[in-house]
């Protein structure tokens, strides 16, 4: 435990969460913060350029 | 011979195309590194979830009044423990999906007798007291119908009971030593020594609290405190965690299923829902196995995207 080592979180998430509600689907802003970097992280890796295509394109 | 034709699905085309050199250890070594990075930092920032754990004291401590209903739901056999069935006993229906019922099928494995377990051995256990002594003595001697009719009338007043000066008021007079076997435990609750009486002792460490877990389900206090953290399975908890952080994300399609009939109000939600995964995980894997699943990687054509500069040319 971080405390106990004099040391606490800078940013401190123990308080009570806020939740969005869509009909049926109930989710936490944490969860939606995680999902939303995962799918951008998804799209990054299919548009990015590989690395080295620079180098390989100059030596042709 | 007549060649074979192309099966686009299963097939692979023998690639005709340049090759490049590509360091997969080194793509691996920054991943890693990455991955580091991001772990002390986020920690350092957010640091982890730290709530304090629950116990039967903090409970009964906190809302006396529910502890003591609950202990008389116990005593009585009317909790949801009480009346489960397999694995904790043959009270209940099992869960069950057509004749598919693991549960029953493993059958009496963890048996608990609430009334035993929860209330009169710990309350054995304790120094020897007049009253409490009494009290266990016409508890252990009565007949099972003499025991039903004070749980009964204990039923009954159950709830108007209240906790006045540090002392459980029932009113009623026709639930025998109940009364005084529900202040013993209530007091013992507070103390801190049912949590000890409840845990089971597997060798030097302390690591089955199954019986303290079992009795906190049982109350409203624990499903309460459940509720403002938006942890029940009514409230997609599966996924949520303590606080403002985020949680387990993936187990979304676990806990949707929680949410809609019939899963959500079916008495077999569990199984169900478990047997619902089963199916769809069984479809996931076999997916090169099933016509037209395998087919949609090839048809909606990402990997054209990922691959766009050996398609251009």
């Amino acid at each position: 435990m971080a405390q106990g080592w004099g040391l606490g979180a800078l940013i401190n998430l123990d308080h009570y969460g806020h939740y969005i509600q869509w009909h049926v689907i109930q989710i936490s802003v944490g969860n939606l913060i995680v999902m939303v970097l995962m799918v951008a992280t998804f799209v990054a890796a299919l548009l990015a350029p590989f690395p080295g295509r620079r180098n390989r394109k100059g030596a042709k | 011979m007549t060649k074979k034709a192309f099966r686009p699905d299963v097939d692979a085309p023998e690639y005709k195309g340049a090759y490049v050199p590509y360091d997969i250890i080194k793509e691996g070594a920054i991943a890693v590194l990455v991955v580091f990075i991001l772990t002390a930092a986020l920690a350092l920032v957010f640091s982890s979830p730290d709530e304090k754990a629950i116990t039967i004291k903090t409970w009964s401590n906190a809302d006396a009044v529910d502890f003591a209903q609950t202990a008389g739901d116990e005593l009585a056999g009317t909790s949801a423990v009480a009346g489960y069935g397999a694995p904790y006993n043959s009270n209940g229906t099992s869960q069950h999906w057509g004749f598919l019922s693991p549960e029953k099928w493993v059958g009496v494995h963890i048996p608990i007798n609430t009334s035993q377990d929860f209330v009169i051995d710990p309350l054995s256990a304790q120094p020897a007291q007049p009253a409490l002594t009494a009290a266990l003595n016409q508890w252990k001697s009565a007949s099972s119908t003499v025991q039903t009719a004070w749980a009964d009338a204990f039923n009954k007043a159950e709830p108007n009971l209240t906790f006045v000066n540090n002392r459980v008021i029932i009113p009623t007079k026709a639930a025998g030593p109940i009364p005084v076997l529900l202040n013993y435990e209530t007091q013992m609750a507070r103390s801190g020594a049912l949590d000890q009486a409840l845990v089971t002792q597997n060798g030097f460490y302390t690591t089955n609290y199954t019986k303290p877990l079992l009795f906190l389900s049982d109350g409203t206090y624990f499903a309460g405190l459940a509720n403002k953290q938006h942890l029940l399975g009514s409230q997609w908890g599966m996924m949520n965690e303590t606080g403002q952080y985020p949680g387990q994300a993936w187990l979304w399609l676990y806990t949707f299923w929680y949410q809609v009939k019939p899963w959500s109000t079916s008495a077999s939600g569990d199984f169900l829902v478990w047997g619902t995964m089963m199916i769809l995980t069984a479809l996931m894997v076999l997916v090169p196995f099933i016509p037209g699943l395998r087919s949609i990687p090839r048809k909606i054509k990402i990997y054209r995207i990922i691959w766009r500069e050996h398609y251009t040319q």
